[in-house]
């Protein structure tokens, strides 16, 4: 009888009704920029295997990655890469047992964001001036 | 297992408005409030009611409204509460998109519709009243009393001032499962995850001083699903209505863990 009770019961809502909150987002961040990572990754290695089989092919991928698109995806990776780095160094500080109270965890979930902002857009600005990239 | 939708039978319908406010009703005399009802005797889906609290003849929290709601306007709403004061743990609900005690919630903290419903992800008996047995099950799991082998002493058992303040930050736990049933984890793997409340009561027997069966105690939380579920999400230390911190309860486990080996 309870068993059958049990079977029965409904199932209460949780995501549909969960507020969204910074905290939780920075969690699920930190999981789609090192699932993204693996795309980035996927693009070195074209890059990489088109350095090997010689400069026609290497044209080929140069103007790929040359291109808006190639651009737009490569400042992408290069965000989803700095990203993931900071949330895994909050990790980090969270293993040691510090950075998890109320106001800490706010706090880190900012300094993720901003930092990575400002981290992507320096590296670009400092490969364009800098390196010389055009 | 990860089921972001609800089961057929779990679907919320839409309920009906039990007492709209006439037109010309006092303006915020008149708190809307949006409860989730499951009637088990009737077989149909839970829906969602709305109800109208008037605030001229009611307490601030949110206890408050839904006893005014039982009193006033229908009498078969069911929920649990006992103290109404936040220490018994009885009144844990979703309320207005998270969980916390609805006697120490404030009415005035959530804008508008008030919504409120059972703690996520779990069995509902009736209306806002879910099953606990899991998670009382998942106390039991850990053994929460003192374990010893030396003989009991004459008098008392000691403890010096620093080992008691261990403690702090854990004893004050009521067990009321706001933390366990925020976490995305032990939604998806709650049969085998213990959950933010156990593990903060696992942690409070390991830190206690008195007791002598730490090693024993580690060594049931070695799994990768007990313990070793929990990603930082950190829906538990947002929702504790006693400003606890179950995440650092963990962390603090998983650095025992590392530094026994």
């Amino acid at each position: 009888m309870s068993n059958k009770l049990e079977a029965e019961r409904p199932l209460s809502p949780h995501l549909q009704i969960y507020r969204p909150m910074l905290t939780m987002m920075m969690s699920i961040a930190h999981r789609i920029s090192g699932a993204s990572l693996a795309v980035g990754f996927a693009l070195l290695t074209w890059w990489l295997v088109a350095i090997s089989m010689g400069p026609e092919a290497y044209a080929c991928v140069a103007g790929f990655f040359g291109s808006l698109i190639g651009r737009a995806l490569l400042f992408a990776f290069t965000w989803a890469l700095i990203h993931h780095m900071l949330g895994g160094i909050r990790h980090l500080i969270w293993d040691t047992g510090a950075g998890l109270d109320r106001t800490s965890i706010e706090v880190f979930a900012w300094a993720t964001i901003i930092g990575s902002i400002i981290l992507t857009i320096l590296i670009w600005v400092v490969d364009y001036t800098i390196m010389g990239a055009s | 297992m990860v089921e972001f939708t609800l089961p057929k039978n779990s679907k919320v319908t839409k309920g009906k408005s039990w007492n709209p406010p006439a037109k010309d009703a006092e303006p915020d005399r008149w708190r809307e409030y949006r409860l989730y009802r499951y009637d088990p005797d009737t077989g149909e889906n839970p829906r969602v009611d709305t109800y109208w609290v008037d605030m001229n003849d009611c307490g601030p929290m949110v206890l408050d409204a839904l006893i005014w709601i039982k009193n006033n306007i229908d009498a078969t709403l069911t929920f649990r509460r006992s103290c109404r004061e936040g220490v018994c743990g009885s009144c844990s609900m979703n309320v207005a998109g998270t969980n916390t005690l609805a006697c120490t919630m404030h009415a005035d903290d959530a804008k508008g519709a008030i919504a409120v419903y059972p703690l996520p992800h779990m069995p509902v008996v009736k209306d806002l009243v879910p099953d606990m047995t899991q998670f009382y099950a998942q106390h039991r799991a850990i053994e929460p009393w003192l374990k010893t082998d030396s003989p009991t002493p004459q008098k008392e058992w000691r403890q010096s001032r620093e080992d008691r303040e261990k403690l702090d930050g854990l004893y004050e736990c009521i067990l009321c499962a706001c933390c366990s049933t925020a976490c995305p984890s032990y939604w998806w793997n709650g049969d085998r995850y213990l959950g933010l409340a156990v593990l903060l009561q696992a942690d409070r027997w390991i830190e206690d001083s008195h007791d002598e069966r730490t090693g024993e105690r580690l060594d049931d939380l070695e799994d990768p699903f007990r313990l070793y579920r929990c990603h930082t999400i950190l829906n538990c230390t947002k929702a504790c209505p006693k400003g606890l911190e179950p995440a650092s309860a963990i962390a603090s486990l998983k650095r025992k863990m590392v530094e026994r080996v």
